[in-house]
């Protein structure tokens, strides 16, 4: 009776003891350094989801690379949208702060990106909730927060040459 | 090569082993096998040993602390003057982290949040109004008062010290996904040990 008490108790204490080490270390590598995720909507395409609906693609995340909020134009980023905050989106990096872009379908024709902020733009132009749209009608600001949350996504393709949008530095 | 001749010397003088050696390089051939490895196996066991357990436990408790900072709360100080009279200058509280992950900060919540000019700093503002709110934007004594709408997914904040206060006056409602915790509780300084005041600017929450 004693022998299986004690047989119990030592598995408890076992279990406890590597769930404290397996949970937070497994949650501290999937939030800093890199994650996985699939990509839902056409607004990346051809880049991210050229099938369509019939198959989605998966990414990894690096999150280890923006630690220091340091993206170049091109990149592809996940962040939190800023609309619905329980919403990731993700799209590419078009322009940085300083930088003056010449819009397509927003409100102002060119815009200055403030300090802290970044624009993005999805591939798929007309198929995309981005810079060019973010919010309701009576949004004064499209420019987005990119340190929200912000991945780098591995690039499985090069940068597309043709972008929406034309950046002046 | 130096720490290995070192230890080596050491142990010699411990097991009073006389030893007429011409280079060091030689050692292995001279010393008895057996007693050579054994003095390399434990020496390396053990300082390997320490070293691994160290960085395992530094790893482990990094990321538990990682977590707990990240998903449950912490310790903030404060500096700044935009929180008269609730916080003041370099006041430590305490901060929770759950409110955020459950959508469940409301008006008259004191948030820290990302700085939207600079990602790396943070700011600690009151939310004055949530999304779909009507927000005053400029000072009631004015006699003509401008409205605006908070959009969808942003709240509007302000600090309690409206004079000294650079915050969604300056720049705008910012993004619900910006905001890190709620501050809720006061630590230091212990005259003020407790729970945080209400906003004394009651007339800036408007939602009619």
């Amino acid at each position: 009776m004693a022998q299986s008490k004690g047989w119990v108790r030592r598995y408890f204490k076992a279990f406890c003891k590597g769930f404290f080490v397996a949970v937070p270390v497994a949650v501290t590598f999937l939030d800093r350094v890199a994650c996985v995720a699939r990509v839902e909507g056409a607004s990346m395409q051809p880049s991210l989801n050229p099938g369509g609906s019939q198959s989605s693609d998966v990414v990894l995340l690096n999150h280890w690379k923006v630690r220091n909020f340091e993206v170049q134009r091109g990149d592809i980023v996940s962040l939190v949208s800023p609309k619905n905050p329980e919403q990731k989106i993700i799209k590419r990096v078009i322009a940085l702060e300083g930088d003056i872009v010449k819009t397509m379908g927003h409100k102002n024709r060119y815009v200055k990106v403030p300090r802290g902020h970044i624009w993005v733009e999805g591939d798929h132009h007309g198929h995309s909730f981005d810079s060019n749209s973010f919010g309701p009608q009576k949004e004064t600001t499209t420019i987005v927060y990119f340190h929200a949350l912000c991945c780098h996504i591995l690039q499985f393709s090069l940068p597309q040459p043709g972008w929406n949008s034309q950046v002046f530095n | 090569m130096l720490y290995l001749c070192i230890e080596i010397l050491t142990a010699i003088k411990r097991n009073n082993v006389q030893m007429h050696a011409t280079t060091f390089r030689n050692l292995g051939n001279i010393m008895p096998g057996q007693w050579w490895q054994s003095l390399h196996r434990t020496m390396l066991r053990g300082v390997l040993g320490k070293t691994f357990r160290l960085v395992g436990y530094t790893i482990q408790y990094g990321c538990i602390a990682h977590c707990a900072f990240e998903y449950v709360g912490g310790v903030v100080m404060c500096s700044g003057p935009s929180m008269e009279p609730t916080i003041q200058n370099s006041d430590v509280v305490f901060a929770e982290n759950l409110s955020r992950h459950f959508y469940g900060i409301q008006r008259g919540d004191i948030v820290i949040a990302k700085s939207p000019s600079d990602p790396k700093s943070n700011i600690c503002k009151r939310v004055i109004g949530l999304e779909g709110d009507k927000i005053l934007t400029n000072s009631p004594s004015d006699f003509f008062k401008s409205h605006s709408y908070v959009p969808t997914g942003h709240v509007w904040l302000e600090g309690d010290n409206l004079q000294n206060s650079t915050d969604s006056r300056y720049y705008g409602p910012i993004p619900y996904g910006l905001i890190r915790g709620r501050i809720f509780f006061k630590i230091w300084p212990l005259s003020d040990f407790g729970f945080l005041r209400d906003s004394p600017n009651g007339h800036r929450f408007s939602d009619d």
